[in-house]
């Protein structure tokens, strides 16, 4: 059908010709004005001296890769930021788990915690982290039950944990809408079977539930992991961008771009970010083929 | 008789438990916020010193709120919010839903060769991009501007992807119908694509709405004044130790820039659920 259509009745005009280029051009523009201009610029940039406003100077080559990859906060943050991936992905993805398998079942009353435990995704970042940090705070809730006087945030061997596990709590809504709907379009046909031969609640997760939803779940894995590469509002919030030891690329960039006014290696931290959440979606989508199973 | 109705109430029973231990892990999830919202009714000295619940209960005040809004422009950061979220869901949409058209529609020139370039677009992370949109943003004047906030999340692929895959829905005959009835493209695409894609649409601006409100680092870039904040930057310097010196009068403002968008949530769930489906996973 598609292939053999009628013929078009009337001839072609020239405003037929132009009109879908017309519809697409805004579109264009616009994509070489904030997206493909400033990956190159910020290519260009790596190799100069910047002035204040940003204008690339004398040409330094890779006079600044040098400088910036031979200080060790570079690879203090390329670490803290495979930590940070690595924790999140993991953690917020065991979490949603969790709570979209216990309400995979809809109920009289099961929308109360579907609400509940999905809601933290429609809070903004920054009251979200003004209440935790009022919730570590030295006359803060965590004080209060365990009647201890601590500076939760200024210690630095917890608060990279402390980061962490808001930032948790703060993205698992989104990955628990996703999984929930992967886990209620599991046919009810098959869960009467497996309840029938006896399954039990461990076996039925993974057995039934886990294949079928495994489009969502490699999704949700991924998104974690993407979006714990780019943290950053958590982190500068509850600590800051200081140099330090919960800072990542993402924190740099900002840093060195926007405290400091350093653009080019402002943008070189952004280039080695970028690489990297390139390099992870390269890996997503090549293993998405082998692992997914599509119904 | 009564042994068969005695084992269906239990396991009846049962469940009504499983519902009322799941309600209460919900509330423990949600506690922190709670808390939050226990104690910004609680006056700031007795925050200091550990309150006991009598003295919270026995001394629920709105104190904080009132100082928060009289000290700051609450009212103004919502509105730089919603303007900002307003202003990036009609464009997006707009500019999306043309240009999805003539790929969904139309053969052009170089057809291929531009989906092309929307596929490699989406394919580029946002951090690269944000310092020389920054730098492009001073150069036009467009800093402390709603559209230097907005102008970059003017285009999206998502966006584009997701009309073009609604388009591609809607049955051939149809338009085919309407073009030997002698309808053009343009009119096509107002009369009919357009409002049949409008569910789509609905389900994606409250994905925007989430994104563009939860934006941090891009209006805290371009916004320079208060008059500019929104919610987001506005709350930064609510909690900046040297503006407000006090848990109270923090937690009360946290609370006044959660509840706007938790009821938009509320209400909306079913059409993110609906988003989430159309546009997020393949499958």
């Amino acid at each position: 059908m598609k292939k053999n259509q009628p013929k078009m009745l009337r001839r072609k005009t020239l405003g037929d010709t132009l009109f879908p280029y017309l519809l697409i051009t805004p579109y264009f523009i616009l994509l070489a004005i904030f997206t493909f201009y400033p990956v190159v610029n910020c290519i260009w940039l790596t190799f100069h001296a910047t002035n204040q406003i940003g204008q690339a100077g004398a040409w330094t080559g890779l006079r600044f890769w040098k400088r910036v990859v031979q200080k060790s906060e570079f690879s203090q943050a390329i670490l803290t930021t495979f930590k940070y991936g690595g924790l999140l992905g993991v953690g917020t993805f065991s979490l949603a788990m969790l709570l979209s398998y216990l309400s995979v079942k809809q109920v009289k009353g099961s929308k109360v915690y579907q609400t509940l435990f999905s809601l933290p995704m429609a809070m903004a970042t920054v009251p979200v982290a003004a209440i935790y940090s009022f919730v570590f705070d030295r006359y803060g809730i965590v004080n209060r039950i365990f009647g201890t006087t601590r500076f939760w945030l200024a210690d630095t061997s917890v608060r990279f944990w402390i980061i962490v596990l808001v930032t948790i709590w703060c993205n698992c809504g989104s990955s628990f809408l996703y999984l929930l709907v992967g886990f209620r379009a599991v046919p009810e046909e098959l869960i009467e079977s497996a309840d029938l031969d006896g399954a039990g609640p461990f076996k039925k997760f993974f057995n039934v539930y886990v294949p079928i939803a495994s489009p969502q779940i490699f999704f949700v894995v991924f998104l974690n992991i993407l979006s714990a590469f780019k943290s950053f509002t958590m982190i500068k919030i509850l600590v800051g961008t200081e140099d330090s030891e919960v800072c990542n690329l993402m924190c740099k960039l900002y840093y060195y771009a926007f405290v400091k006014e350093r653009y080019e290696t402002g943008c070189i931290y952004a280039l080695v970010l970028s690489v990297l959440i390139f390099l992870v979606s390269r890996i997503q989508f090549f293993f998405e083929k082998k692992v997914v199973i599509y119904a | 008789m009564s042994n068969r109705e005695k084992h269906y109430l239990t396991t009846h029973q049962k469940e009504r438990i499983a519902v009322w231990v799941k309600i209460l892990i919900a509330i423990v999830f949600f506690s922190p916020i709670l808390l939050g919202l226990v104690c910004s009714f609680v006056p700031d000295e007795y925050l200091l010193i550990f309150p006991t619940v009598k003295t919270i209960v026995s001394n629920l005040t709105v104190k904080n709120y009132v100082k928060v809004w009289n000290g700051f422009p609450v009212f103004t950061y919502n509105k730089n919010s919603l303007i900002m979220c307003f202003m990036v869901i009609v464009m997006q949409i707009g500019i999306g839903a043309l240009a999805a058209y003539p790929f969904a529609y139309l053969d052009f020139k170089a057809k291929n060769l531009l989906f092309t370039l929307v596929l490699i677009a989406m394919m580029i992370p946002g951090q690269v991009v944000y310092i020389t949109n920054f730098l492009t943003m001073r150069k036009f004047g467009l800093l402390n501007t709603y559209l230097g906030m907005t102008l970059p999340s003017f285009v999206s692929g998502r966006t584009l992807f997701l009309f073009r895959q609604s388009y591609k829905g809607i049955p051939r005959e149809m338009k085919e119908a309407a073009m030997v009835d002698g309808c053009k493209e343009l009119r096509y695409l107002v009369q009919f694509a357009l409002p049949l894609s409008l569910p789509s649409a609905a389900s994606l601006a409250i994905m925007i709405f989430i994104g563009e409100y939860n934006a941090y680092l891009w209006p805290l870039l371009i916004a320079r004044s208060s008059k500019m904040y929104t919610v987001q930057i506005g709350m930064e310097q609510m909690i900046n130790p040297d503006a407000m010196p006090t848990n109270g009068r923090m937690l009360a403002a946290a609370m006044m820039s959660l509840v706007m968008p938790m009821i938009i949530f509320i209400f909306g769930q079913d059409y993110i659920l609906r988003g989430m489906l159309r546009g997020g996973v393949k499958g």
